[in-house]
């Protein structure tokens, strides 16, 4: 047992924080101040990952043979919380690097493979998922846009709502019923779905969360090539499965948090206000349950690289970040509201719009609890 | 960055088991239905079999020795492991035990009536005194611990050792019992809603009981982690975010504990107070959370 970093990871950490800070323009914290979904984000990101993956910083953990190094996937998680911590500079290719360029290596045809991966490892893929509906949100498996086969094409009909960087994305991992209502998740098949595709119309919805980061897209008559379906008509939810395991830890919002509070007591501190003891244990509250988060990740992650069975360890590192996001936020509204007004650090303002939307994107929380009942306490389901 | 056991800190971990669960270390009712069950054999095992002097041991260390007192503290019965295997092994004397520890939190202090020797931590010293049975007035308390105060001041003797770095280590051993504590509890209760039916179905099937003891289990174990961590880094702010999460997290997983066994859990035929009340009187230990979290973000960020 061991919770120091190694060496080398130590040294990768610092290249990625040299790079930050030799890459990132003057001008970082207004491109970044609408969040990774902003069109000004979105255009930073086609500039910056090119170079990110130049130096070996994109996709390190990939395999070799699709633009990696084959590497230490704790490089992966580094990369990840400096991204985070930074506002994400990657904007929305952080989720080919996280999980869609993984998912297309595991289960994609070779054509699939050979047309999606190779942009991706190269910085210059913008792609958004099209997952939630109206009537679909936590129950996705109750979806019902459908893809309907049509010769070697299917016609797909139907509406996605909640989808971040649908505006900008040139492709959609897209989830449709090709079997009837009564199928339930068996119906559900993967279709990688070009953006231009005429019947597709996007509108963005004001949000609380930064301008441009969610959308509506409805679905009219699309017509898709049976060649742009991911693995069979019955896999669809098996891969989403497989795809989502990677990402239930959710992103590294504990590294954001932690830095963010470290803002907020440095802006305290400045006004005198921290030698309050009450302020201080409300920042100990509030550190402590960022590396209590980041521990219980880190743990999920060693446990899943060491090929253990997953558990719930995941859901339990997930409930326990979103704590963590929200302890943080809570502790700036209580001592520092001049953060939610701009007149602070833009990181504060960045961690509170960041923050509330941690125990929603990706599936509720509470569906992790129920995971965290059913699979790690044993309670029994519902009768 | 492994959070998996070494092979010496496996062999270890099973070699305790049998003791941890020897005869006697199950919960019995007392005749005059005592709130606490001092466990002789379990105290004797422990230090007759080195398992006390761990934390000595290269291999083995201080993160083997918060292992076992969390894995202790899970127990019904209690016994005095946690400054006998955390600060005793790094004092520069071998003092008698069982040891009772005077940190200025006020009020009767732990395993007292047990103790042959008792250690006062300050922030500047740490000194010693031998006990015996006639320097100590037993209290009677609703806390599941043997409780006492000294009659009289004893006669303090000055040991040479960082102060310091003594309070980080009994900090590690306070937060290790108190999740270890909390994780019994827990324990005792999933095993009451998974069979407790009512409304024709299992207590542990209703999804208001199970998402407030899922919460407590991301409490628990994100708490014995930082624990763990703090064990091998041996930092004092570590050891001060450590105590002070598990004694923050406490409080609300102590209500729900209770909430969960209802009725039964109120009765002294039932063990869960065995461990609810080990907390309670763990919550308030250097400092409690306001203190030990404020010093833990002192030492993070500075400040008065």
């Amino acid at each position: 047992m061991d919770f120091a970093w190694s060496e080398q990871d130590r040294v990768f950490r610092a290249r990625v924080r040299a790079f930050l800070a030799r890459e990132l323009p003057r001008d970082w914290p207004q491109i970044a101040r609408h969040g990774p979904g902003s069109p000004e984000q979105t255009a930073f990101s086609l500039e910056f990952c090119p170079r990110l993956a130049a130096a070996g910083m994109l996709t390190p953990h990939w395999p070799e043979a699709w633009g990696g190094e084959a590497g230490s996937p704790w490089r992966h998680t580094i990369i990840g919380e400096e991204m985070w911590a930074a506002g994400e500079p990657r904007g929305a290719q952080y989720m080919n690097v996280n999980w869609i360029g993984p998912t297309l290596m595991h289960f994609g045809s070779d054509e699939q493979k050979r047309r999606y991966i190779p942009p991706m490892a190269q910085g210059k893929a913008i792609w958004c998922q099209g997952f939630s509906e109206p009537e679909a949100g936590s129950d996705l498996a109750s979806l019902r846009t459908t893809a309907v086969a049509d010769g070697d094409d299917y016609v797909i009909n139907g509406s996605k709502i909640w989808t971040s960087y649908a505006a900008l994305a040139e492709h959609c991992f897209l989830l449709a019923r090709v079997s009837g209502d009564g199928a339930g998740k068996a119906g559900i098949a993967i279709f990688l779905v070009p953006m231009t595709t005429p019947g597709i119309e996007v509108r963005p919805i004001p949000s609380l969360i930064g301008h441009g980061d969610i959308h509506e897209v409805f679905l009219t008559d699309v017509r898709v090539p049976a060649g742009q379906r991911l693995g069979d008509e019955g896999e669809g939810w098996d891969i989403i499965s497989h795809a989502l395991a990677n990402e239930r830890v959710g992103l590294p919002r504990y590294e954001l948090s932690i830095r963010a509070l470290g803002a907020m007591v440095a802006a305290l501190r400045r006004s005198g206000r921290f030698d309050d003891a009450v302020v201080q244990m409300r920042a100990g509250e509030a550190a402590s349950a960022c590396e209590a988060a980041r521990l219980l990740v880190y743990r999920a992650l060693d446990a899943k690289w060491r090929g253990k069975p997953q558990g719930a360890d995941a859901s339990l590192a997930r409930v326990a970040v979103v704590a963590a996001d929200h302890a943080v936020s809570e502790f700036g509204i209580d001592f520092l509201p001049e953060g939610l007004s701009g007149l602070s650090h833009p990181d504060i303002l960045a961690h509170h719009e960041r923050a509330i939307v941690s125990g929603i994107a990706a599936g509720a929380a509470e569906i992790q609890l129920n995971l965290v009942a059913r699979r790690h306490l044993d309670l029994p389901r519902g009768e | 960055m492994n959070f998996a056991l070494d092979e010496d800190q496996a062999l270890f971990l099973d070699a305790l088991e049998p003791i941890a669960t020897a005869p006697g270390t199950d919960f019995v009712t007392g005749t005059d239905w005592g709130r606490f069950d001092w466990s002789e054999t379990l105290d004797r095992d422990l230090e007759q079999n080195g398992y006390l002097d761990v934390a000595a041991e290269p291999s083995l260390g201080c993160l083997a020795a918060v292992a076992m007192v969390y894995r202790l503290a899970q127990r019904p019965v209690t016994a005095e492991y946690g400054a006998s295997a955390l600060l005793r092994p790094f004092l520069p004397d071998a003092l008698p035990r069982p040891l009772a520890i005077c940190a200025g939190d006020g009020g009767a202090i732990r395993f007292l009536p047990q103790a042959r020797a008792i250690v006062r931590l300050n922030p500047e010293a740490v000194h010693w005194a031998p006990l015996d049975a006639a320097a100590v007035e037993p209290v009677e308390s609703l806390f599941a611990y043997p409780m006492g105060r000294l009659r009289a001041d004893p006669a303090w003797q000055a040991l040479d050792c960082d102060a310091t770095g003594a309070a980080t280590r009994w900090r590690l051993a306070l937060a290790a019992e108190l999740a270890g504590t909390l994780r019994g509890g827990l324990d005792a209760v999933l095993d009451h809603v998974r069979n407790r039916r009512q409304f024709g179905r299992p207590l542990g099937s209703f999804q208001g009981v199970q998402h407030r003891l899922a919460t407590a289990s991301v409490g628990i174990e994100g708490a014995h982690w930082l624990v763990m961590k703090a064990a091998q880094s041996l930092d004092p702010g570590e050891a001060a975010l450590a105590l002070g999460r598990c004694q923050s997290i406490s409080a609300p997983v102590c209500y729900d504990l209770h909430q969960f066994m209802g009725a039964m859990g109120l009765t002294l035929e039932h063990p869960l107070h065995r461990w609810t009340y080990r907390a309670r009187a763990l919550r308030s230990a250097m400092g409690g959370a306001a203190g030990n979290l404020a010093l833990a973000a002192r030492l993070r960020w500075g400040g008065a």
